[in-house]
């Protein structure tokens, strides 16, 4: 018996570590890929070189009175359920932390209506109230387009199926008055990856 | 007991009880379907609240219905209105569904020496692309454009993976193009009702579509081609009424047996050629509708399960070959009367996969009114052409902007 007991005793072990919880901080810089999905890593690395090339060309390159600009959401063009308000939140941040721009709140703008309309409703001591009329209009739209291409490798005998996937997030910046394109860029994210047809 | 069967079970003694201890789970693994059974009668009783409820009573169902569990609730928390909860469920089936890409060697394996049922259920091509399907409605119900077309895309490429299969599936395919035409992505959805166009017996249905997208396009040749096939007068509107009309229910796979001498048994599922009887809509006050697109559920399911047959009667043989030398085996080494107990066991395990999503319409018709822009109060007027029936639908008020299309969902 206790000649076979290490044998009994050794897929159990192996059994044990294998079910075993774990778990471990993850930096927000550190690239974490499982997949050829979209993954958090891909929206820090576009909203980064995003918003490089935005301040460093023109027409903001040259501006000097911190011009106001809306963020509108980017469109989900691809084929997977991407929380694209993510990478616009992600975008604003970074543009007000640069301190080159200035940003309309357009998300809250309900709320700022009904703000406005409580201090106005009697409630508030007038010398504390917000002016109305006061709110500052956008020189420049942010919009975007995020699209993505998947290529499966064609079906044929074999143990791994591979997947490319092309990720490309577009982005404009148009003046709302002339209606022109004043900046245009894209970022590209081409991934591979494989994983196999058959498990335990 | 026979003194044949006290031999017989004397014989197997050892080898036997653990045989007769998998073949009681296995029994009770195939008894418990019951509940979605429960949960599909009261919803076709017109209870769907009681349905919602027999299926939220837990995860009774264990993995192997999983999917089942997920696409039925899925369809209840749409016909009571609750969208973004039936697109949650419907959700996690996708996710289910992905994950069946993998082959489990584990589960193959098991299922092969006993019975289908104790693999989990991964669903039929159709019922694939239907979790799409009311995916895309959910979503477009929610106004959640960017998120149905998501879908829509994923739907087109289990198209390019099942075509013969899903051709007939008019009704998704249409509403893939809408959700393109949607979000204007004018390319995409003129690629998809022009192959609609083709696979349709007449055009007519989406010929307005592809003039307008063709007209856009500067494609002039093609509006040419697809004028002649515009519905005369062609109803116009500033914006449009786009209703999902669901109608009668689908049928339900049904085991089909062939038995070969000394104990064989092949098994397999198999759907009973059925149509379900076309719905006609007209609303009060008097619009009048595009051509309307339809399917007919059974029909695609049926050709689904025929995509299939091949894989089914592969495994459907390995399993019987493996049953045969099990019980050979058992005779050899245990004689006669243990074999016979053995072979009869391994018979009455033998159980066609009769699983299914039972909650689906019988047909899915897409409905499209042209409408002035305004404050609408509309009433439907629902009937069958099979059976005669008729329902009136008293849609909620509902305001139209010019260029904008409302969605509402009704099931008949």
């Amino acid at each position: 018996m206790k000649r076979h007991l290490h044998k009994m005793l050794l897929p159990l072990l192996v059994l044990l570590v294998g079910c075993t919880v774990t778990t471990r901080e993850v930096a927000p810089n550190e690239k974490v890929i499982y997949d050829a999905g979209y993954h958090f890593s891909d929206e820090k690395m576009i909203v980064a070189d995003m918003v490089k090339s935005l301040l460093s060309k023109p027409p903001l390159v040259r501006s000097t009175d911190r011009p106001v600009l809306i963020v509108y959401g980017i469109a989900n063009r691809t084929s997977e359920h991407i929380s694209t308000s993510a990478i616009t939140d992600d975008i604003r941040q970074a543009l007000l932390e640069s301190g080159r721009v200035r940003i309309v709140n357009e998300t809250q703008r309900k709320n700022i209506e009904r703000e406005t309309s409580y201090q106005y409703g009697g409630s508030v001591a007038a010398d504390t109230r917000i002016r109305k009329a006061r709110q500052v209009g956008a020189k420049y739209m942010l919009t975007g387009t995020l699209r993505s291409i998947k290529k499966d490798q064609p079906r044929q005998f074999r143990l791994k199926k591979k997947t490319l996937m092309y990720y490309s997030l577009n982005l404009e910046l148009t003046d709302i008055q002339t209606g022109l394109i004043e900046w245009a860029d894209s970022v590209d994210v081409i991934r591979e990856s494989s994983s196999p047809f058959i498990g335990w | 007991m026979t003194p044949l069967l006290q031999a017989g079970l004397a014989g197997i003694r050892r080898s036997g009880v653990r045989l007769f201890v998998l073949l009681l789970l296995v029994a009770g693994v195939t008894g418990c379907a019951g509940r979605l059974n429960k949960a599909s009668a009261l919803f076709y009783a017109d209870k769907p609240q009681k349905a919602l409820a027999e299926l939220e009573k837990g995860d009774w169902f264990g993995q192997r219905n999983q999917l089942l569990f997920l696409m039925e609730r899925g369809v209840v928390l749409h016909q009571l209105g609750r969208y973004q909860e039936s697109a949650d469920s419907l959700l996690q089936a996708e996710n289910q569904i992905n994950r069946f890409e993998r082959l489990s060697i584990s589960e193959q394996l098991g299922s092969l020496v006993t019975t289908e049922w104790l693999s989990r259920y991964q669903g039929e091509y159709s019922e694939r692309l239907w979790v799409h399907t009311y995916l895309m409605m959910d979503f477009l119900l929610l106004g959640r454009y960017d998120s149905a077309l998501v879908e829509a895309k994923q739907a087109l490429e289990l198209f390019g993976r099942y075509p013969a299969a899903l051709k007939e599936a008019y009704f998704s395919r249409a509403l893939i193009a809408l959700c393109f035409a949607n979000v204007a992505e004018d390319n995409d959805a003129y690629l998809v009702y022009r192959r609609l166009a083709d696979d349709l017996p007449d055009p007519t249905p989406v010929a307005a579509d592809l003039v307008a997208i063709s007209g856009r396009l500067g494609q002039l040749d093609e509006v040419r081609h697809y004028r002649p096939y515009l519905p005369r007068p062609l109803p116009t509107g500033a914006g449009e009424l786009v209703l999902f009309v669901a109608s009668g229910r689908i049928p339900r796979k049904r085991p089909g047996n062939i038995v070969l001498p000394p104990s064989i048994r092949f098994s397999f599922p198999y759907y009973k050629s059925s149509r379900s009887p076309a719905v006609r809509v007209e609303v009060v006050p008097a619009y009048p509708a595009l051509p309307v697109l339809s399917t007919n559920l059974a029909g695609v399911v049926e050709r689904s399960l025929e995509e299939r047959k091949l894989a089914i009667i592969a495994k459907e043989t390995a399993r019987v070959a493996g049953k045969e030398a099990l019980a050979q085996a058992i005779g050899n080494e245990h004689g006669n009367a243990a074999e016979a107990v053995v072979r009869v066991s391994l018979f009455l395990l033998e159980e066609p996969d009769t699983r299914s999503w039972q909650m689906l319409p019988g047909r899915l018709t897409l409905v499209r009114i042209p409408l002035p822009a305004g404050r609408h109060r509309l009433r439907l007027e629902l009937s069958s052409a099979g059976d005669l029936s008729r329902r009136t639908i008293n849609l909620p008020a509902f305001d139209l902007r010019p260029g904008q299309r409302v969605f509402r969902s009704v099931r008949f």
